[in-house]
C-alpha cells in the first residue's frame, strides 16, 4: 500500500511498452497491481481486483481497450474505475471515440512517460486520498 | 409509259409540222388526179390550171417539207394552205370550174388556216375560199352572170367561215385543254420529282440513323467491363449491353421489354434510400422502387452512388452506379441510363489499404514508442544523471526517433488521402494563432539554420471553416521545407492577408528554387525537385503532396512562385467564412 492508496492495473500486448508504463505509474507514486498482455485477461484482473485505475490499450487481443470499457460500464461495481487508454492511432476522431466510450483520457502513442506520470500524479487528490 | 413520252403525244397534236398539215391536201389533190384520169366522165377542162393547181400543191408540199426541217420559217407556215388554196382555185378551174366535183378539197387548207390560234385567220380563210371558187371569174375578170356563182363565189365562203370559226374555236379549246393538262402534268412532274427527292433524303436519313445506330451499338457492346442499362421513365429495360449480361447473367432478350430496372437492386438498399430522400416510394415516378435509383438524375442531377446488384441467379455484387437521364428533343424526360462499374475489387483493394495503414500505424508506432519512451527515461533518470557527451548522443537518438515518427506519419496520411479515412474535423478557426504557433515551433530550426524567419500577420483576419491540426500541419510543412532549402544568411518570410473572401498565407524564402519544368510535379508523392537532391536536402517529397492534399480539403488552392537561385513562394488560399 503506496501513501496514496490508489491503484492501477495496465494492459498492453508489447511487453516494453507495459513497463514504460508501469515505471510512469510507479513514478507517480500509484500503487501498480498487475500487468497483462491481453484484453480479456485485464477484463478478468479488473473483476477481480477492482482498481481505482486502468490503462488500457486501445488494440490489445481478446478484447480492445473499447470493448473492455463497455464491459465495465455494465457492471454496477466496475463502474467506478477511471479508464486511460494508450493508441496508436493517429487521428482526433479514434481520440474523441475513446472519450465517448467513457475513458478519462486518450494518449496517443508515443507518448511521454514524464507526461503521463504528471498526468496520473493530478489525478490523486480528485480521487480522494483516503487519510 | 413515262410522263415525257405521254406530253409528246400531246405536242404533236398540238403542234404537228407542217409536212403533217398539208399531207391530207397533197393527197386528196393525188386522190383528185387519179379519179379525174381514171373515171369515165370526168376530164380536165383547163389541162394548163390543172396543172399550175397540180403544181401549186407540188410546190406547197416542197414548201412544207422545207419548213418542218427548219423551224425558222415557223412564222410563214401560214403561206402555204394560201397557196394550197390558190392551187385547188386552179385544178377548180381545170376540172370544170363551177362544175368541177373538187371544190371540196378546200375544206383542207381552210380547216388548217382555221385551227390556227387568232380569230382574224377565219376571216382570211373565207377570203381565201371565196378567192379560190371566184378563180375563174378572178382570171377572166369578169363578173358571175349566173346566180349559183355568186353564192358560190360568196355564201360558200361564208360556210366555209362559220366552219372555221367552228373549228377555230374549238381548236382553241383544245389549245387551252393541252395548256391545262401540260401545266397539270408539269405540277404532277415537279410533285413526282420533289417525291423523289424526298424519298432520296429519307433515304438518306435511314442511312444515316442505321450508321448513328450501328456506331451505338458497337460502342455498347465495346463496353464489356461495365454494365450499360437503359430504361424508360418507370424503369422498364430496353437497353441492355453485353457487359449488364455478363454482369447481370441475364440475356438481353430476357432483359429488354421485360425486367425493370429495381429489379435488379437490393430491396433494403432502395427502402433505405427512399427513407432517405425522405418521401413515400413511388410519390414521385410512376414505379415504386425505381424512384429511389433515379431521384436525383429525374431532377437533373446525374448521381454517383454504389449499390448492390441481385444478379439473375440471386447472387450479390458491389457496384458504383452513374444515373443520367434520358430526354427527347423537347428536353422531356423519357428514361434513364445506368452505368454501373463492378467495385467487389476496389472495395476489396480499399479494405486492404485500410488495413495496411491500420498495421503501420500500430506495428511502427509501437517500437518508437518504446524507444522514445525508454530515452525519455534514460533522460529523467535522476539517480543516474547522463554526462554531457551522453546526453548529446542520447540527443541524435532522439532527434531520429522523431524524424522517423514524422515520416511514419507522413506515409500513414499520404495512404488515408483519398481514402474514406481521410476526413477534417473542422470547426470555425481563426488562422492568425495557428500560422503563429506554426512561425514559434520552427523559430529554434531557423535560428539553427542561420535564416531569418519574418512574419506579417494581419491580425484583422477572416474566421475560416477549418482543420487546425490539419491547417497547422500544411503550415508547419511549407515553413520548414521553406527554412531547410533556404541556404545561410537567406531569409523566410511568412505572411498572413485578406484577399477578397480569400484568407491567403504566404511562405516566401529566398533558397535555392525550383526549376520551372518541375513547378507542376512539384505536388506529386515522393517527387523531389532536382535543386533539392543536388543540394542533398533531406527528405523523401511527401510534404508538399500532404499540403496539397490539406489545402485541397479545406476547399482552398495551393499555388507555387519560383526562380531557380532567387527563392520560391508559396501561397495558401483559403474560402473566408466571415470576417472577425
Amino acid at each position: 500500500m503506496t501513501a496514496n492508496g490508489l491503484r492501477v492495473i495496465v494492459a498492453d500486448d508489447d511487453a516494453d511498452i507495459r513497463t514504460l508504463v508501469s515505471i510512469a505509474v510507479r513514478r507517480a507514486g500509484l500503487d501498480l497491481i498487475a500487468e497483462v498482455g491481453r484484453g480479456d485477461t485485464a477484463l478478468e484482473q479488473l473483476r477481480e481486483l477492482r482498481p481505482d485505475i486502468a490503462i488500457l490499450d486501445v488494440s490489445m487481443p481478446g478484447l480492445t481497450g473499447i470493448e473492455v470499457i463497455a464491459e465495465l460500464s455494465v457492471d454496477e461495481q466496475l463502474r467506478g474505475i477511471r479508464v486511460f487508454l494508450l493508441s496508436a492511432a493517429v487521428t482526433e476522431a479514434a481520440r474523441q471515440a475513446g472519450i465517448d466510450a467513457g475513458a478519462e483520457d486518450y494518449f496517443f502513442k508515443p507518448f511521454s512517460p514524464r507526461e503521463l506520470a504528471l498526468r496520473l500524479t493530478a489525478l490523486v487528490p480528485a480521487v480522494g486520498r483516503p487519510e | 409509259m413515262s410522263l415525257r413520252e405521254l406530253l409528246s403525244r400531246f405536242v404533236l397534236v398540238d403542234a404537228p409540222s407542217p409536212l403533217l398539215k398539208q399531207a391530207p391536201t397533197t393527197i386528196a389533190l393525188l386522190a383528185a388526179v387519179v379519179i379525174t384520169v381514171n373515171v369515165p366522165g370526168l376530164e380536165f377542162t383547163d389541162e394548163a390550171a390543172a396543172a399550175g393547181g397540180i403544181w401549186g400543191i407540188v410546190f406547197a408540199t416542197i414548201l412544207a417539207a422545207i419548213f418542218t426541217c427548219s423551224p425558222r420559217f415557223d412564222r410563214l407556215t401560214l403561206v402555204i394552205p394560201f397557196i394550197d388554196l390558190l392551187a385547188i382555185g386552179f385544178f377548180r378551174l381545170g376540172t370544170g370550174a363551177s362544175a368541177s366535183v373538187f371544190a371540196s378539197l378546200i375544206i383542207l387548207p381552210v380547216i388548217w388556216i382555221a385551227v390556227t390560234p387568232h380569230r382574224r385567220y377565219i376571216l382570211l380563210a373565207a377570203i381565201g375560199t371565196s378567192v379560190a371558187l371566184m378563180m375563174p371569174f378572178i382570171l377572166g375578170a369578169t363578173l358571175p352572170e349566173k346566180p349559183g356563182d355568186w353564192v358560190r363565189g360568196v355564201f360558200t365562203p361564208v360556210v366555209f367561215a362559220i366552219a372555221a370559226a367552228i373549228a377555230n374555236e374549238m381548236a382553241r379549246q383544245g389549245r387551252v385543254q393541252v395548256t391545262a393538262i401540260r401545266a397539270l402534268a408539269e405540277e404532277r412532274d415537279l410533285m413526282l420529282r420533289g417525291a423523289v427527292d424526298y424519298t432520296n433524303r429519307l433515304r438518306d436519313n435511314e442511312e444515316r440513323l442505321q450508321a448513328a445506330d450501328r456506331l451505338t451499338r458497337s460502342v455498347l457492346d465495346a463496353v464489356t467491363e461495365q454494365s450499360v442499362v437503359g430504361t424508360d421513365v418507370t424503369g422498364l429495360v430496353d437497353v441492355w449491353n453485353p457487359g449488364a449480361e455478363r454482369m447481370l447473367g441475364l440475356a438481353s432478350i430476357d432483359a429488354q421489354g421485360k425486367r425493370y430496372m429495381h429489379e435488379f437492386h437490393l430491396i433494403d438498399e432502395l427502402l433505405d434510400r427512399s427513407k432517405e430522400l425522405n418521401y413515400p416510394p413511388g410519390e414521385t415516378v410512376l414505379n415504386p422502387g425505381f424512384s429511389a435509383l433515379v431521384e436525383s438524375a429525374r431532377l437533373g442531377q446525374p448521381e454517383v452512388r454504389q449499390w448492390t446488384y441481385v444478379r439473375a441467379d440471386g447472387s450479390e455484387l458491389s457496384v458504383e452506379v452513374a444515373v443520367t437521364r434520358r430526354v427527347d428533343e423537347n428536353l422531356k424526360t423519357v428514361g434513364y441510363i445506368f452505368v454501373a462499374t463492378d467495385v467487389t475489387q476496389a472495395l476489396e483493394v480499399s479494405r486492404l489499404k485500410d488495413e495496411f495503414v491500420g498495421l503501420i500505424s500500430h506495428e511502427l508506432r509501437t517500437p518508437l514508442s518504446s524507444i522514445l519512451g525508454y530515452l525519455e527515461l534514460m533522460r529523467d533518470d535522476e539517480e543516474n544523471p547522463l554526462n554531457d557527451e551522453q546526453l548529446q548522443y542520447l540527443g541524435v537518438a532522439e532527434r531520429n526517433a522523431h524524424r522517423l515518427l514524422r515520416l511514419v506519419g507522413d506515409l500513414l496520411f499520404t495512404a488515408q488521402v483519398g481514402s474514406s479515412s481521410f476526413t477534417l474535423v473542422t470547426s470555425d478557426t481563426e488562422v492568425a494563432p495557428i500560422v503563429r504557433a506554426s512561425v514559434e515551433s520552427a523559430t529554434p530550426v531557423a535560428a539553427g539554420a542561420g535564416v531569418e524567419l519574418l512574419t506579417s500577420i494581419d491580425e484583422d483576419i477572416a474566421l475560416i471553416n477549418a482543420d487546425a491540426v490539419r491547417l497547422g500541419q500544411a503550415c508547419d510543412n511549407l515553413i520548414s521545407n521553406a527554412i531547410k532549402f533556404t541556404p545561410r544568411g537567406g531569409s523566410v518570410t511568412v505572411s498572413l492577408a485578406n484577399e477578397s473572401d480569400k484568407v491567403v498565407i504566404t511562405i516566401s524564402d529566398t533558397g535555392m528554387g525550383i526549376p520551372a519544368d518541375e513547378l507542376d510535379q512539384l505536388f506529386a508523392r515522393f517527387f523531389r525537385a532536382s535543386t533539392a537532391t543536388r543540394a542533398a536536402v533531406p527528405g523523401v517529397g511527401l510534404g508538399l503532396s500532404i499540403t496539397k492534399a490539406i489545402v485541397t480539403a479545406h476547399h482552398g488552392e495551393l499555388d507555387v512562385v519560383s526562380e531557380v537561385g532567387v527563392g520560391t513562394s508559396f501561397i495558401v488560399r483559403l474560402p473566408a467564412k466571415r470576417f472577425v
